[in-house]
Order: structure tokens, then sequence, then C-alpha cells
């Protein structure tokens, strides 16, 4: 009896009827760990405690909704007692002293957080190259990238290491790893889940998501994820559904949004072709599929390059070498502390981006850049309104092509931003929106991107589980097709 | 965007860059700074600035003292601290 | 050549909140350093800020004791800067859209009443503090005080001296006090200011370039400071150079003003909305409530204590201009009906001995409860005035209550009128040759009598009693 590859309902099952015991679920699992040392999806491991914790549950059964299920948590989370680096040199040495709402919403369902994964420095990448330490690599490939910024994450759970990890995804941080590793990840409505205890990267566009083997996982994993929290003032204070309860509704008279100004042209025509399968799929599930317009989809990319920076320089200020992280060795003044602890402690992109933000809030060009951005990020969102009037869900590719290899994307750093054109805009809008494997292309896994509407996750994991019973993309593995 | 504006803003930042890999951040940061430019050909004229998705008001709290002494637990994680200070090089004012 | 010199204040109010401005954190002065610093004080990765709504209700308080605006939906602006002292690395603040606009107030000057406008108030957080003294090479850190919440209050450039930046700053203190928003005890830093200071020509409609004069917190200091920067921008201007826009720190020990350090003119704050707070609305009723519970102001007090209890105009200024005079003054009148002699007593021995310590009333050891009832007893003549004295130098030194010290030390006044004839015919019988000049015209010499009754009594003698008594006798 193995936990490989295996969901988490498929592992309750197994609990329940008493096939395993939670201690062999989690010694399995850092075995799994051990043996897939190679794509360096994690970087620390919380084994005595997880071990501990099973063992707890096999005297004392629980029948809390995720009880004994391993999970990966993403290095962005605080959780307390355990290292939180962010992928980042400057918080080599932080333990915090609370953890995130979210790992206790988790924890206090029952699941053992097994480790936290690598992913790229303070969530700035879409690849997971920028990582103080090193690079993960995606189980499809070692040469290839898992995608950014939740790499580890996605990692872990495409190799069948453990079934669900928590993500967060800022512009595409969850979605695009998704895709390329072939899984299935949500990043639910700005608001939804509480960021308190995560390390901030830009404040109004980061948002924290499970990422599992299929839909009807995500939305086990959300019901718990979500709430409101009054640490939290972004926090939504809405009634929050039990996601489970819709996911097998017909499809049949629901709309899909087509988006007319998708600039499809810079994708292999395998990619293309991917993509129009799905949505022929969806017909015939039932569905209908209109045609919409989001005339400043475009401009997605260039307003979160101002924007996302911006908010980044000013959350990152904090990182000083003063009160907690590393620290310079025997700085001569205050002024060198500062410069030597921020420029040893952050990597290249981490700087490219605080520079960027700095710049466009500096006097002078505040009006001509932030300004200016966040006018044309009320125009997008403004779209997406005027289109749900007309549709339930909207579908895109989540990513222009399968995974690239590691090291291809060279010295341009916007060859790396334009990873995320369609994943950005959902994100600047504050939308729910979610990527499920829908093919597979020389080996290598892709996904379809599909966004919904303010406060319906319910509808996207509809959509995206109908299609799970009639399709088996999310079943392939790196060793092939699960049965 | 040139080799004096960077070094402004990395200041600004608190920021060194190496001297190697000056003319490549200037680069960097000059085609960033124009691939963000096309935002100026789009007319916001009377677009309000969207500050957080969220169209709503905040919710705020009672004035009561919660907050637990941490003293020892935040001195603790200090890269450099005594038993009652952070510490860091003197500042002269 | 005539010069004008044109003055704008910035006080920066600490609100006397229980808790800071975006944390439970406490606001307690004078504890032990750094264990009042809450997760969301520090900055820690991953903490968020929650608005505490008292701070507001302050802040508009403010804003409707100056006639000001006040905006019911209040965002805020992250000011970004490096220092030791604010974790976060940026101090959250209002800079856009601050909560209190276009307000004034009255302010006592040498050629009276000038009224002086407000331009702004908002809210912003106090940083934490830096210690540079106590240890070799190294600068202490202490982030209690990080977080508390601050109404900075900024007036227009409309004052025109020194005495009357002075004067200014009073009535604004007075004012905060007196609608409880702040303690306004400047040796604890309750209140703290920053001048801005230019010169011009008299006649010049354009103004000079100004110099700011940083965290000055005495009235003393805060003259001598301006007094000194306009001399030297006079001298400046008449040897031929310009006035430079800076920041400038007052060193009261050689009074004189320096340049700090150029760090703060290559500052670009980059202020840009707060994105983890949402705008934060008062209500309409919530509006109503502060204006149905404003405190009672000085001028209406004045005003009160004249028409409704009859004070003397000069005693009602004197106990109307200070909260805590104002408060020892009202609560102790409740404890006795003598409420003229409650203000008698106020304005005269005790402000003597408030000036001889050089304390605040509530500072000192003198509760209103045991005032009103050192009053009463005076009042229903169980003490005589004199003795009183004696009583309140005794409380005043440590607070002991008056009807104990009467006790112990057997104050109680003599009334009795066959005992005070008694001693008063004893007095008469040993002193036959002051009677008998007395008799002959020396009217003074009465006096003297009444003199030896009360040496007789210890003092404790009723003054008038014995008056009455020696007159009868000595006919």
């Amino acid at each position: 009896m193995t936990v490989k590859y295996k969901t988490i309902k498929e592992i309750k099952q197994m609990i329940s009827q008493k096939e395993i015991s939670n201690k062999e679920i989690i010694e399995e699992v850092y075995k799994l760990i051990d043996e897939n040392s190679h794509l360096n999806a994690f970087v620390t491991l919380n084994k005595d405690r997880s071990i501990k914790k099973a063992e707890d549950l096999d005297n004392n059964p629980s029948d809390s909704s995720l009880a004994g299920i391993p999970i990966a948590q993403k290095d962005l989370f605080c959780t307390k007692g355990i290292r939180t680096t962010c992928g980042s040199k400057i918080l080599n040495n932080f333990i915090p002293p609370y953890s995130a709402t979210v790992i206790e919403n988790l924890e206090n369902a029952g699941c053992i957080s097994v480790g936290k994964t690598n992913m790229d420095e303070f969530a700035m990448g879409s690849s997971n190259e920028t990582s103080f330490f090193g690079n993960v690599h995606n189980p499809w490939g070692e040469k290839l990238v898992p995608g950014g910024s939740s790499g580890g994450s996605a990692s872990a759970v495409a190799a069948g290491i453990v079934p669900a990890a928590s993500g967060t995804d800022t512009g595409g941080s969850i979605r695009q790893p998704a895709s390329l590793c072939g899984i299935t990840g949500i990043k639910p409505t700005y608001g939804r889940v509480s960021r308190w205890g995560m390390i901030a990267f830009a404040s109004s566009l980061d948002q924290a998501g499970p990422m599992a083997r299929t839909a009807e996982d995500c939305a086990l994993l959300l019901n718990e994820m979500c709430s409101h929290d009054v640490k939290d003032t972004t926090s939504l204070d809405e009634n929050i559904p039990n996601f489970e309860d819709s996911i097998n509704e017909p499809l049949k008279g629901k709309k899909v949004g087509v988006v007319k100004d998708l600039d499809l042209s810079s994708l292999d025509n395998d990619v293309i072709g991917v993509y129009e399968n799905s949505l022929q799929e969806f017909v015939s599930l039932g569905a209908e599929l209109v045609d919409i317009s989001l005339p400043n989809l475009s401009l997605s990319v260039p307003t979160y390059y101002v924007v996302a920076p911006a908010e980044c320089s000013s959350n990152l200020s904090r990182f000083d070498g003063v009160k907690f992280g590393r620290r310079s060795e025997n700085p001569k003044d205050l002024e060198e502390l500062y410069i030597q602890t921020r420029s040893e402690g952050f990597g290249d992109e981490v700087k490219r981006r605080i520079l960027i933000g700095s710049y466009v809030l500096s006097a002078g060009y505040y009006d001509a850049y932030y300004k200016k951005a966040q006018q044309v990020r009320r125009l997008i969102k403004k779209d997406f309104d005027e289109a749900f009037s007309d549709v339930d869900v909207i579908m895109t590719p989540t990513t222009r092509g399968p995974a690239f290899e590691i090291g291809s994307k060279g010295n341009d750093p916007i060859q790396m931003y334009l990873e995320d054109l369609f994943t950005i805009s959902a994100n600047l809008a504050g939308l729910p929106a979610m990527s499920l494997p829908n093919g597979n292309i020389d080996n290598k896994p892709i996904g379809l991107q599909i966004i919904g509407n303010f406060l319906d996750e319910s509808t996207i994991l509809n959509f995206g589980h109908m299609y799970q019973t009639k399709t088996n993309w999310h079943m392939f593995t790196p060793e092939g097709v699960k049965q | 965007m040139d080799k004096k504006t960077v070094t402004t803003i990395s200041y600004l930042s608190r920021l060194k860059i190496d001297s190697e890999k000056e003319q490549k951040i200037v680069k960097d940061l000059d085609n960033i700074i124009k691939f963000v430019d096309q935002l100026n050909d789009v007319d916001t004229s009377s677009i309000e600035p969207l500050t957080n998705p969220l169209e709503k008001t905040a919710k705020t709290r009672k004035d009561e003292v919660t907050a637990k002494n941490l003293k020892k637990e935040l001195l603790e994680v200090a890269p450099s601290a005594n038993e009652d200070y952070f510490l860091v090089p003197r500042v002269v004012e | 050549m005539s010069w004008e010199t044109v003055i704008g204040l910035e006080i920066h109010a600490q609100l006397s909140t229980k808790s800071k401005l975006f944390s439970g954190g406490s606001t307690e002065f004078g504890a032990e350093s750094n264990t009042h610093v809450d997760l969301v004080d520090m900055g820690l990765p991953g903490v968020l800020p929650v608005a505490n709504k008292e701070a507001f209700y302050k802040a508009i308080r403010f804003g409707l004791a100056t006639g000001a605006e006040i905006n019911q939906v209040s965002s805020f602006d992250r000011k970004n800067y490096f220092y030791p002292d604010l974790p976060k690395g940026y101090q959250i603040t209002q800079m856009t859209k601050p909560i209190v606009e276009k307000g004034s107030i009255k302010v006592l000057t040498d050629e009276g009443e000038k009224l002086i406008n407000i331009t702004r108030a908002h809210l912003e957080e106090d940083a934490g503090k830096s210690i540079h003294d106590l240890f070799e090479g190294e600068t202490g850190v202490d982030l209690n005080r990080a977080g508390t919440p601050l109404l900075e209050i900024v007036s227009e450039p409309e004052i025109s001296s020194a005495k009357e930046a002075v004067a200014y700053f009073k009535a604004i203190r007075q004012l905060v006090t007196f609608l409880d928003i702040c303690d306004g005890n400047m040796a604890q830093g309750s209140m703290r200011c920053d001048v801005n200071v230019s010169i011009k020509k008299s006649g010049d409609k354009e103004l000079g370039t100004r110099a700011e004069l940083k965290n000055i917190n005495s009235f003393k200091f805060i003259e001598k400071a301006i007094n000194y920067e306009i001399e030297r921008q006079i001298r400046v201007i008449e040897n031929g150079e310009s006035v430079v826009q800076e920041t400038r720190l007052y060193d009261s020990d050689k009074n004189e003003t320096r340049s700090m350090r150029s760090k703060e003119e290559a500052n670009d704050y980059r202020y840009f909305p707060c994105p983890d707070l949402l705008p934060v609305v008062i209500s309409d009723k919530e509006l109503q409530e502060i204006k149905d519970n404003l405190p009672e102001l000085p001028e209406e007090k004045e005003r009160r204590y004249i028409s409704e209890i009859g004070l003397e105009e000069s005693e009602a200024k004197i106990i109307s201009s200070s909260k805590t005079m104002a408060n020892m003054f009202e609560k102790a009148s409740s404890k006795t009906d003598d409420i003229k002699l409650v203000a008698k007593w106020l304005v005269g021995d005790i402000s003597a001995l408030l000036n001889k310590d050089n304390i605040e009333i509530d500072e000192s050891n003198l509760s209103p409860e045991n005032f009103g009832k050192l009053i009463e007893r005076i009042s229903d003549n169980t003490i005589s005035g004199k003795i009183a004295k004696s009583v309140l130098e005794e409380v005043w030194e440590n607070g002991s209550d008056v009807d104990e010290i009467i006790q112990t030390k057997g104050l109680i006044q003599i009334q009795d009128e066959s005992v005070l004839e008694d001693i008063a015919r004893k007095v008469i019988d040993s002193n036959s040759d002051q009677v008998a000049s007395y008799k002959s015209g020396k009217d003074k010499l009465f006096g003297f009598f009444v003199g030896q009754v009360m040496k007789e009594t210890q003092g404790k003698a009723n003054p008038k009693s014995v008056n009455e008594i020696l007159k009868k006798l000595l006919k």
C-alpha cells in the first residue's frame, strides 16, 4: 500500500479502511522525500514532530476533514518554531514566533505539515530559479523548471510525495507551476484566505491557495484554508460556502467565456490544439462557448510590473538586519549595516524589483508610473466585471507552453515576466482562478486556466471537477498514467 | 534610466550594485521601464486609481491592550541585542 | 532694514489611547524596554495593521473643537525611509487625505487675541526610541513607543514671533488636554514640535527660504531656538548669502541651532497608499455621538464658573485654564458646600505650593476628596483658616487624611466660649500693664491680647469668638 501519487480522498479512504496507519503514511512520505532529493523541493523538514503527530492520531483517531493528511507548506508561510526562509539568504536563520493563519487552519483540520517547500526568492519568479537554496527540478524532467514561485510545492505534489501542498499566487505562482507540473491549483478570490503570517510580496495581489492532484481535493483544502481573520483587515467577511457542495452540478446551460482579444500567436500549434480540445470537451459536457472581450488584457503584464515591484520595494524594507533575519558581519556604521545586509541577503531578481519599485514611486515618476498603473488596473477589473455579466467562467491556456529548460530564459528578465501573460490579470482584478492539467506535449504536461467571478470559486471547482470526471489528464504522472 | 538614476534609487533602497553587474542592471532596468511605458498609450483621464481590489472599508479594533510581553522572544531572534535593547552601530545625529 | 518673521509649527501630540494605532500593544509610558512590543509593532514578516477606532474619535474631537472639516473616510499612506527605530522601514501616515482639515484656534498674544489657522491634523504612528549614550560604539533600540498614535497638527505659517509660537503651542496643549485626547506631558514627550522659520523684508509678498528646527520639547527652548534662528538668518542675508532650506537641531547648552547631516535632503519618501489598510469610515451616527459628548472647554468652564457658581473673573480664569486645576476644583466642590472657598484656596495657597514644587496638581499628594474635606472643616468651624494651612502642608507632604491629622494633632478649634473666656481672663490678669495702656488709648495693643490667647491655645481658638470675648472683657 503506497501513498505515492494518491489523492487526499484516496488516502482518507485508506485510513478509514485501516489499510495503512498514520505513522506508515508519514514514514513513507519521508522516504519519498529522500528518494526525490534531486528535485530539491524541500528546504526544511519537520520529521520528528510529524511522526509524533501521526503516532498520536493512530492512538486517538480523529474525524477532522484532513486528519493525518501529509501536506507540504510553502516556505513563505510563517510556521511557529520552524525555520521560514522565503527562499532567501536574508531569512536563512529566521524562526518565527508565530504561525500563519492558513497554517493554523490546515493543522486544526488535522493535517501534518511535513516540511517547508522551496520557492523563488520572496515569491519573485516563474521558474524557481531564484531561490537561495538552489533550483527546484520538475519531476517530469530533471532539466526542466517546475514553474514558480511555488515550484517546490508543485514539484512535491507532481512527484507523488504528498497529495497536497500550500502555495501562494501573486501573478500566477500557484497556477503556472501547476500547469508545468501537471497538477491542479487554485488561487481564490482576493481576501478569501487570511494573509496574516504570509510574508508579503505585493499586498494587494498576494493570495494563498491549495495545490493538489484534483479539483475535488482543492475544494476540500479550500474549505479549511478560507476564514475571516480579524488580524487581516483585507480578509473578507463574506459567507464561505462548502466548496465541495456543488462540484457535481451538470454544466448544461453554463457559459464559458472565450477571450477574443487573446493573442495566441506566440503559442505553438500544439498548445493551441490542446487548448481548443479542452474547450470542446466542455461543450460536450453541456456548456456553451461565448465570445467575450477583455480589451485591456494585454496591458496586464506591464501594469503588474509597476504595481507589484512598488509594493514589494516597501514590504521588503523591513529586512534590514536590525531586528530579525541575517545581518552582515562587522558593519562599520549604520549605513553599511543596511547596505551590506540587504545587498548580501537579496538575490538579483529581488534587487531588480526593489529598484523598479523605488523608481516608480519616486518623486517625479509616481504619477506617470504608479498612479497610471493603478488606473489601468481599474480598467482591467472593469473589463472582467462586464464580461462576467454574460458568462459564468472565462477560460484561457494557463501558460504559453509546457515546462522549459532551466537556464533557458537566460538574461532577459522580460522574457520571464511574459510567462505570466495569462495569469496576471486575475490577480490585478482580485478574481479566483484555477489551473488544471488538460494535455501532454512531448511527455510534458500543460494546463488550462479557468477564471471565475468574484467569490465564485464554487463554479470554477464545478467546471474543473466535471472535466476531471470526463478526462484523465490529471491521472498522468511522470511514471505513467494512474489507473 | 541611467547610471546616476540607478545610483540614487539604489541608495534609497539601501542596496549596493557590484560594479561588474552595474552595466547589466542599468540595461535591465532600462528595458523594464521601456516595457512598462506602453501604459502611457492608454487614456485614463477620468479613472480613479485602484489600490486594493476589494471595494470595501476596513474593520477596526477596540481600544484594548491585547499584546503580551514578548521581550524575551523578540530579543532572541535579533541579530544583535543585549538583555534590553536591539543593538546597531552607533548612530550619529 | 526691517524684517518680518514667518513661523509655522508642526506639533506631534501622542493620543492617549490605551493601545497603539494599529496593534494591541500598550501605550503606557515608562515601561521596561521592549515589553510593550506587539508582533505588529515589530514589523515581523507577515504581520498586518488593524486600525484602533478610538484614535480616530480623538482626532475628530480635535477637529470639532477647532471648527475644522472632518474627513469621515480616512485613508493611509506609507512614508518610506530607513532608521533603526522604524521597524517596518516605513511609517503609516496620512499624506493625501488627513482626517482633519482647515481649523483654527484663538491665541492670546501681547497684542491681544489672534486667530491662527490650522492647515491640517492627521493620524500617524510614532517610531520607537534610539538610545545613543548607553553603550560604547552602539545605539540601543527600544520599540515600546513604536506604533503609538500621533496626531500631527500643522499650522499655517501665520505666527510672527517666538513668543507667539509659544502662545500657540500652549493654546494647543490646553486644548488637547481639555479634550482628553493627549495628556500634554512635555517631560514625557507626549507633545513634541518642529518649527519652520523664515524671514522676509517688511512689505515683501514672497516668503523667504525656511529652515526646520526639529524636535524641541519645552516652551522655554522653543522661544530661545526661534529667536536664535531669526538672528542667524538675518546675519546670513545681511552677509550677502542665502538661507539654505535644511533641518537644524537646537543645542540648548550652547543656545544655537546647527545643521543636521544632509541625509534629510537625500530622502525621497516615495509616499503611496498603504495596500494593507482599506479606508476607515466614521459613520454619521458616530460623528454625532462624538459631538454630543465633547468635553467642556476652558472658555465654557470660565463662563459657567462666573455665571453659575459666582466666582470672580480672575479666579475663574485661572482655574479654567488648566485641565488638572479644573478637575480638582470640580471634584473637590462636590465634597463641600463652600465652593467659593474651594476656589479661593486653589488660586491662593495651593497654587503657591504647586509653583514652589513645580508640579501639576494631579502630581501632588492632594486628592480632590481630601481637599474638599479640608474646605468643609474650615466651613463647619472644626478648624480655623490658619490651622488649615498647617494641615494642608502636612497633606501636601504625605497625602494623609485631613480628619486623621486633625484628630492626631488635636487641632480641633476651641469653640467653647466659657473655655475661651477663662483663658482670656487669665491673659488679661497676667498683663495688667498692657491692659492699662490699651484702656488709655493704645488700640493697637488689641492684637497683642489676641496673640496671647492664640498662644495659650496653640492657635486652636476660634478667632472670631476670641475677638468678641476680648472686646467684651476689655471694655
